[in-house]
């Protein structure tokens, strides 16, 4: 009962701080940061503690797999748009998906945070699944890269549009590898905001950094051992 | 209502899938997550006809375009996390924040440069 209650809570604070963003289309407004911190707050407030939160509202993480699936039917559609950018795609995410692991282990290094938050970050530019999965398998702290992926991705909605004017990426398919890469699902949907052909780079971007985030991750951490 | 539930059948169809991909996973001990077979098998499946787009179509579209409701109760559970944040939360966001920005200047920079390359020599290749 109470289980179906947060998970009726959270739905409805995600549908009207999306009618919010559609009115004030601010960065800070965005649903990704509304929805999660009235939801703190009310937790905090009514004393609920978040296993008893996750129990309801965790179904709707259970739908991240179907529409990660989905993207097939996008990738399907674009299948020209992707040929045609097939070189750019490969080289693009290539070397953002390593500068990704790279960076995000070696600025923890300098910052001087533990080893396990070290590895936790490694994967982070990852779409979740694939981040949690080579975070255990590299001596993370799962749930702590989930967090970070979740960051990230919120990061990516900010600074893209950002990186995007100042830098002036104005290919689509550059697009889309500059949000798919750095910032998975939610850089998808920030994508398609430009128009179908950078959301559909994006999605394939996502994947391929999956895929080198899996096989590249295990190796490119050894040079980050103590 | 109709396509209402269209949309909702749809939806219980990607369901499935990903859970037969999961299970797949799980009884070949694949070295990948579920998610990753699933696009594969999909993808595979549009493109020998054996699935036609407009059977999954909306049911897609909505889950893409819902794609960050899914994100919230993980993003809620940065509570568990209140010492870690108290510890080191500034450091690890400050790592997120440049390292973002690495990527995105590398990957943006990168596929600016060679989609703008072959826009200037036209369609050769391919």
């Amino acid at each position: 009962m109470t289980a179906l209650f947060w998970l009726a809570v959270t739905v409805a604070i995600y549908a009207a701080s999306k009618l919010l963003y559609r009115r004030w289309p601010k960065v800070y407004l965005t649903p990704l940061v509304v929805t999660p911190a009235i939801l703190i707050a009310a937790l905090a407030y009514a004393g609920v503690p978040y296993g008893s939160y996750d129990a309801g509202a965790g179904w709707l993480s259970d739908l991240v797999e179907p529409a990660t699936i989905a993207l097939a039917v996008t990738l399907y559609k674009h299948t020209d748009a992707l040929k045609r950018n097939i070189r750019a795609i490969v080289w693009g995410v290539g070397c953002g998906a390593v500068a990704a692991i790279v960076t995000s282990a070696g600025l923890a290094r300098l910052m001087g945070l533990t080893t396990d938050i070290v590895d936790s970050l490694a994967p982070r530019s990852a779409t979740t699944p694939i981040a949690v999965s080579v975070s255990g398998a590299i001596g993370g702290l799962p749930t702590i890269t989930a967090v970070a992926t979740m960051i990230t991705g919120l990061t990516g909605m900010v600074l893209g549009p950002l990186v995007v004017r100042w830098f002036g990426i104005r290919s689509p398919a550059a697009r889309g590898i500059l949000f798919g890469t750095s910032a998975h699902s939610a850089g998808i949907s920030k994508a398609f905001e430009y128009d179908a052909e950078a959301g559909s780079v994006a999605g394939i971007a996502m994947l391929c950094t999956a895929f080198v985030t899996l096989c590249a991750a295990p190796w490119l951490m050894m040079g980050f051992r103590p | 209502m109709r396509s209402f539930i269209l949309t909702g059948l749809q939806i219980a169809a990607l369901i499935a899938l990903s859970r037969l991909a999961d299970a797949a996973v799980r009884f070949l001990h694949l070295p990948v997550p579920g998610s990753i077979v699933g696009i594969g098998l999909l993808f595979v499946l549009l493109r020998f006809r054996i699935v036609r787009p407009q059977w999954v179509e909306r049911g897609a579209k909505w889950l893409i375009a819902e794609m960050l409701l899914f994100f919230i109760p993980a993003a809620v559970g940065i509570v568990q996390y209140k010492q870690l944040v108290v510890t080191s939360g500034f450091r690890i966001a400050a790592t997120i924040l440049l390292s973002t920005l690495a990527v995105m200047l590398c990957a943006g920079w990168i596929g600016e440069r060679m989609t703008g390359r072959q826009r200037r020599e036209g369609k050769t290749s391919s």
